[in-house]
């Protein structure tokens, strides 16, 4: 989709970041509101420039938003009243949660240190592949099995403590 | 379902790593958008783990996990500092690193803007994205935010970064030799020229790349004199924020050209030294930046010197 400014691909890429939106905020009241203004950005960017992915790019920008709208909604709730909770928790306040804290970290310290180091060196100090490669001998390949097997370590561990992701299938 | 939609996920978190990367090529990049568009619980696996990956939670576990000491421990010096772990944790800073890739071509859309200060005047400029920069005399700065980057050029003088945290987007300084990027949240650079500048750090964690692979991370309370090929550290930064911001200077065995380049930022009236080498003496102190003349005092006491003014310029000799 190198050359994705065609209005007639407009619609697929629409209805995809509606449902990214969806599944990432898990607030079916803001995703109409979000994918919207995503896909205005990405129209108005490939206006002007070449874009060499549209749903990474795309995803992004939601990610952004949503995060954004996340950080503005827990500045409200933190001045108006410490109690005040939403009808429809976004799901990212359900994964700073106290809770899905604990279960990360139980989760962690399960995996084997290897993983975990991995993971440590690649969300946190976001060091590149081949550098954690190169520190822990070991391959690309395996740097990056380690990296998959411990996200799905992790969201297994939510599964199971039964934390309600949404878009469940 | 089971072993389908396990395959599923596994994807997309291979998906998560590989479009988290910085640099992509477009073969991979079309791939990608391929593999979205061909099933909807593809965009939901990836929707579910990106917010996991993303999420502060996950941020502040691996804090934790990557604090405590574990069995085996032979890289000390990639690890976080212990003691300070507790104030780490709930920060959720790093932010995921990317973007630029993302995109093929070099022109991007942006929100621009140039500042700059005149000398003897200092400016406050808050950003859209709510980070404030006080900028020092004589200071010149270009920002450059877009939905997914916030950075900013030094192209002369010194300024105070207070940065609005925001996990996915990160904020970088640029000072020609040396960049900062921000994981955490207030620091001070300086440029005091073109081969030499100086990062503080007053709240969070920085990390500095100085160019032909030297790196470090600072945390709150230290600093980085980077001149040319020489590094040295600075400790014991204990104030909020830098004494500029209030009209001092602090000087430690600090060369009187820099004490000077400092003034000269906020003194209507510049300081010129009356020899070059008279700029390599080291003068340690608290200096009052809107007194020239009481600092020239201080300094030609301590060096046997003097001065006197000139026309419009004070002439330090000896």
């Amino acid at each position: 989709m190198a050359d994705a400014a065609r209005p007639d691909e407009w619609d697929a890429v629409r209805t995809a970041v509606l449902r990214y939106v969806r599944g990432r905020s898990g607030r079916p009241d803001i995703a109409d509101d979000i994918a919207q203004e995503t896909v205005a950005r990405l129209v108005e960017l490939s206006a002007v420039q070449q874009i060499s992915s549209i749903f990474a790019l795309a995803f992004r920008i939601s990610d952004n938003l949503i995060i954004d709208m996340h950080r503005r909604e827990r500045r409200l709730s933190d001045e108006v009243d410490a109690d005040w909770q939403s009808d429809e928790p976004s799901l990212d306040r359900v994964l700073d949660s106290r809770r899905a804290f604990d279960i990360f970290n139980r989760c962690l310290r399960r995996m084997p240190p290897l993983r975990r180091e991995v993971l440590i060196r690649r969300r946190l100090n976001q060091e590149s592949c081949r550098a954690i490669g190169e520190d822990l001998s070991l391959s690309a390949k395996a740097v990056e099995k380690h990296i998959t097997r411990g996200m799905i370590d992790l969201r297994k561990a939510l599964e199971q403590a039964g934390v309600d992701l949404v878009g469940q299938d | 379902m089971g072993s389908e939609f396990h395959d599923i996920d596994m994807q997309a978190a291979r998906w998560i790593d590989r479009m988290n990367r910085p640099v992509q090529d477009t073969e991979v990049a079309a791939e990608f958008d391929r593999w979205i568009l061909k099933d909807p619980r593809h965009i939901d696996a990836y929707a579910r783990l990106s917010a996991i990956w993303q999420s502060d939670g996950l941020d502040s576990a691996l804090r934790l996990a990557g604090a405590v000491p574990t069995a085996s421990n032979d890289d000390d010096s990639q690890r976080w500092p212990r003691p300070a772990w507790r104030r780490l944790v709930g920060m959720g800073a790093a932010s995921l690193c990317l973007l630029f890739a993302l995109l093929v071509g070099p022109r991007l859309i942006m929100e621009q803007t140039a500042f700059a200060t005149p000398r003897g005047a200092t400016k406050l400029v808050t950003l859209s994205d709510g980070s404030k920069i006080r900028m020092n005399g004589a200071t010149r700065i270009a920002v450059r935010i877009t939905p997914w980057s916030r950075h900013v050029a030094l192209e002369r003088g010194e300024a105070f970064f207070d940065v609005a945290h925001e996990r996915l987007r990160s904020f970088s300084v640029d000072t020609g030799g040396t960049s900062v990027s921000v994981l955490g949240t207030a620091f001070d650079v300086d440029r005091l020229d073109a081969d030499t500048q100086v990062v503080q750090v007053y709240r969070g964690l920085v990390s500095v790349d100085a160019g032909l692979g030297r790196r470090w991370r600072l945390p709150a309370g230290s600093g980085l004199r980077v001149s040319g090929d020489s590094v040295r550290s600075l400790r014991d930064i204990k104030a909020q924020h830098p004494g500029w911001t209030e009209g001092w200077y602090e000087a430690e065995d600090t060369p009187v050209w820099q004490l000077v380049q400092s003034l000269n930022r906020t003194s209507a009236r510049p300081i010129a030294l009356a020899e070059p080498a008279l700029g390599e003496l080291l003068v340690s102190g608290r200096f009052q930046t809107n007194r020239p003349a009481a600092v020239l005092d201080a300094v030609a006491a301590i060096h046997d010197l003097r001065w006197k003014e000139d026309g419009d310029r004070y002439i330090l000799s000896r």
